[in-house]
């Protein structure tokens, strides 16, 4: 034998055994089967290891695989295409998960059915854990949106919607001027020689409730509580974004304030009297702090809307001139003539009143009445 | 280094890879192998990440009343523990883990020992 030969005969033998130990070392369990009594015909190391009790021409398909729908195997073998399974097997103490595939090869011209199993145990785990992670994440982010949610909340509380959206999106909100606008300051006549102040409990659930039907006003008529001081209660119309109406708001929201409190106090022991006074004018309305922060209104309208405040007397609401001007032909008024208003000169003073009450108020007298 | 040991060695994906890993030679053990015989190995793979992950540092987390309510069952012996142990440092080993990071993650093993191993066992 030359050694051309040699090699030749070598490489021949050394192929099958190459075949064989191939057959025999592959992760994939394989068998052929006869097409028509679906017979194990041969099976390779693989298939043994995870079916223990199978035996070339004795064992059947569905003996491994019981759950093997030989009906649509047959239908699927018919039209050339594969059958897939998955099963289940008990290897020592492993469970493993078998994904079955059945092909028909029609270029050898035998009809042979091959099975070839692979183990998906490490895929069905995969799989698990996706389909769990997913619950994780999607559990985790129901938790963070609820807490986003409630944050929101919070910051609405001390900020208009407006600002939050300027600082959620840029991260600071600017000072903003709105030239036309209108604030009411309201606070109580009396309020720490209330007899209720012995129960300073009862006292803040009591204000707290009136806050709180405030609050329901003032967003029912476009306008925003900007902020409570003890018993201060501040709000706008117009800020922050403006509004064609916001002198009426305000009024409205004023008149409504004492009608409120007027029903609650013929119901309850406890006799709650606000003074009320309301302003047009231009307004800086701003974040103010950094850690602490808190939306604020800033000029001189707020001032005047003090000033007036402090010339009301109990349950009534008072405003000057310009605002007046705006409002005139909505609302019934008293003129209470002019007065000196600290850091503004001579201004009109009316008070706003119900139709009703118009004609028969009493006017009190006003500290430097012209 | 930046992050967390979690973040450091590929979060998730990683971790289970070691796990299913670990569990391959947990089971093959005659030691560990027979607490595993009749238990779902996808959750127990599952459950196991997580801890593992929150060991790292990542987003999942145990207590050690959790570890002790789903441990105090299984009569888990000192042995079985130990053997654990041993395997799952060689595992992280296979998986090229730092000896530092692999030495934390025993230490932090071996200090919820208590709540795992059945005292009467």
């Amino acid at each position: 034998m030359t050694e051309d030969s040699n090699e030749k005969g070598g490489s021949s033998l050394n192929l099958d055994r190459f075949n064989e130990m191939l057959l025999e070392s592959t992760a994939v369990g394989l068998a052929i089967l006869d097409p028509e009594s679906l017979t194990i015909i041969f099976h390779n190391k693989r298939l043994g290891e995870w079916f223990s009790h199978v035996e070339d021409r004795s064992t059947v398909l569905t003996d491994l695989f019981p759950d093997v729908n030989v009906e649509r195997l047959r239908e699927r073998m018919d039209k050339g295409r594969p059958y897939t399974a998955e099963v289940q097997v008990r290897v020592g103490r492993r469970d493993v998960s078998i994904a079955l595939v059945v092909t028909m090869p029609t270029d050898e011209g035998v009809r042979h059915l091959i099975v070839e199993c692979q183990n998906i145990s490490k895929l069905k785990e995969l799989e698990y854990m996706i389909e769990s992670y997913s619950k994780m994440v999607e559990k985790q982010n129901r938790t963070l949106q609820r807490e986003k949610d409630r944050a929101e909340k919070l910051l609405l509380n001390i900020m208009p919607r407006k600002v939050y959206e300027e600082i959620e999106s840029f991260g600071v909100a600017t000072p903003q001027r709105f030239d036309s606008a209108s604030v009411l300051m309201l606070d109580f006549v009396d309020f720490t020689e209330m007899t209720i102040s012995q129960d300073p409990t009862g006292l803040i659930s009591e204000l707290n409730e009136i806050f709180s039907a405030f609050d329901f006003i003032v967003e029912r008529h476009n306008c925003e509580r900007i902020k409570t001081v003890g018993d201060a209660y501040v709000a706008v119309s117009g800020v922050p974004e403006a509004v064609m109406d916001h002198a009426q708001n305000i009024a409205r929201v004023a008149l409504l304030f004492v009608r409120y409190l007027k029903r609650r106090n013929s119901q309850h022991e406890e006799q709650w009297r606000c003074r009320i006074g309301i302003n047009t004018g231009a307004l800086i309305g701003s974040m103010v702090g950094i850690q602490k922060y808190v939306y604020d209104i800033f000029g001189p309208g707020v001032n005047l809307a003090a000033r007036m405040e402090a010339l009301s007397a109990p349950m009534q609401i008072t405003l000057c001139d310009e605002m007046h001007e705006l409002i005139k032909s909505d609302f019934h008024f008293i003129d209470r003539g002019e007065a000196e208003v600290k850091g503004f000169g001579t201004k009109r003073i009316y008070t706003l009143a119900e139709a009703e009450d118009s004609a028969t108020m009493e006017l009190p007298p006003i500290p430097g009445h012209g | 280094m930046a992050g967390t040991m979690f973040e450091r060695y590929g979060g998730f994906a990683s971790v289970s890879k070691v796990v299913m890993a670990l569990y391959d030679k947990l089971l093959d053990s005659d030691v560990t192998g027979p607490y595993f015989e009749d238990v779902d190995m996808r959750r127990l793979i599952d459950h196991q990440t997580k801890f593992v992950s929150h060991v790292m540092g990542g987003p999942a987390s145990y207590t050690n009343e959790q570890l002790q309510q789903l441990h105090e069952h299984l009569d888990i012996t000192d042995t079985a523990f130990a053997e654990v142990m041993m395997l799952f440092e060689e595992t992280l080993e296979d998986f090229e883990f730092g000896p530092d990071d692999i030495q934390f993650i025993i230490k932090d093993l071996e200090s919820r020992k208590s709540w795992i191993v059945s005292q009467n066992a």
